[in-house]
């Protein structure tokens, strides 16, 4: 049986294994289509149809769920939700075992909830560093303009201030006002 | 938390079970690859996570026989939210006798439509473990209640017959 204490693990593996058999776009569609339209449906729901306090409803839920050390922050106001990750459950397994059959498993964040949320109308600001830290911030797709400031969403808990955080861009794969993987800014 | 230095199972978080939204993305996944590349495809992709993926665990059972296998049962369901299993050992199989099984009871309650061939994959997956340990695997029941047999090839087991598993129901 495939269980769910190391979905992690097993997730990605099937990218590795969908890049092998088709390719990087089977991989795209995979994200869209098996897990926003269809796994995670319910969240789906619940921002196309509350927006920002829908994203506050999925979020506070499933990252209790799968962290309670509580390893993220969230932040919100009307025009922004923010999430900060100082220890991605998800990508803290794979290092913790050591697996790796894929390029970024980090990048199937953006596989599905990009979709989801060009469907609702948001667009995405975000930034991750491979080691299980990253930031995320959702606005109305009508924003325009770069990444906000440190600080200026969730204050001290910006992962931006963690020790940790690269200070090397090149580290750091980058997003702006996206809602695809392949956006990715290098 | 530190991963614990020994484990009957390969892989471990720092959570002591998992969180049942995932079967939601297994029975996705599944969904998914039957619909793109059919069922051939599906059974290649179980196949080759089986001996890929959980190449560890099937070293595990390889080195240990039997009770490993039993030991890494236990552990596994015990990670499992939901799970009713009783594991037990015989001096040539072990039946992993799955009374209420913990994917089907959280796709139920969540209203999922599960995949009718669900159920099939515990073989397919278990079938190519157990080749790679030296060991063979049958299913019997599926649904929500099953018997999983790992045997040695001394116990001769019958072929697996396709007909007693049986389609998920929603």
């Amino acid at each position: 049986m495939i269980g769910c204490y190391d979905f992690c693990g097993h997730y990605e593996w099937t990218f590795g294994w969908f890049e092998r058999v088709g390719g990087h776009q089977l991989v795209l569609e995979y994200w869209d289509e098996a897990i926003n339209q269809d796994s995670q449906r319910h969240a789906r729901d619940l921002i196309r149809n509350g927006g920002i306090p829908g994203m506050l409803k999925y979020w506070g839920h499933t990252l209790l769920e799968e962290s309670p050390n509580l390893g993220f922050h969230i932040s919100h106001r009307e025009d922004v939700f923010r999430i900060d990750f100082h220890d991605c459950p998800s990508r803290g397994f794979l290092i913790r075992n050591q697996l790796k059959n894929f390029s970024d498993y980090c990048d199937h964040c953006m596989g599905w909830t990009g979709p989801m949320m060009a469907e609702a109308g948001y667009v995405m600001d975000h930034e991750h560093d491979h080691q299980g830290h990253c930031w995320w911030e959702m606005r109305p797709a009508s924003a325009k303009g770069g990444h906000a400031a440190p600080g200026s969403v969730a204050g001290d808990k910006d992962i931006r201030f963690h020790p940790a955080w690269p200070k090397d861009p090149a580290k750091l794969d980058r997003y702006t006002k996206a809602n695809y993987p392949d956006d990715k800014m290098k | 938390m530190p991963t614990p230095a020994t484990s009957d199972l390969p892989y471990t978080d720092t959570k002591p079970v998992g969180s049942p939204d995932f079967y939601y993305g297994i029975n996705a996944t599944f969904r998914f690859i039957i619909r793109r590349l059919g069922l051939d495809g599906w059974r290649s992709y179980l196949e080759e996570m089986g001996r890929g993926y959980f190449a560890a665990a099937n070293q595990q059972w390889s080195d240990g026989g039997l009770n490993a296998v039993a030991r890494y049962w236990r552990a596994f369901f015990a990670a499992e939210p939901g799970a009713v299993v009783d594991v037990v050992e015989q001096a040539d199989r072990v039946e992993v006798h799955v009374r209420e099984c913990p994917a089907i009871k959280h796709l139920r309650a969540g209203g999922r439509e599960i995949v009718r061939e669900y159920c099939q994959h515990c073989y397919f997956l278990g079938a190519a473990r157990a080749e790679a340990a030296g060991l063979t695997m049958r299913l019997s029941g599926g649904s929500g209640s099953c018997c999983h047999t790992y045997a040695r090839p001394s116990a001769g087991l019958p072929p697996q017959d396709m007909a007693q598993i049986k389609e998920a129901r929603s």
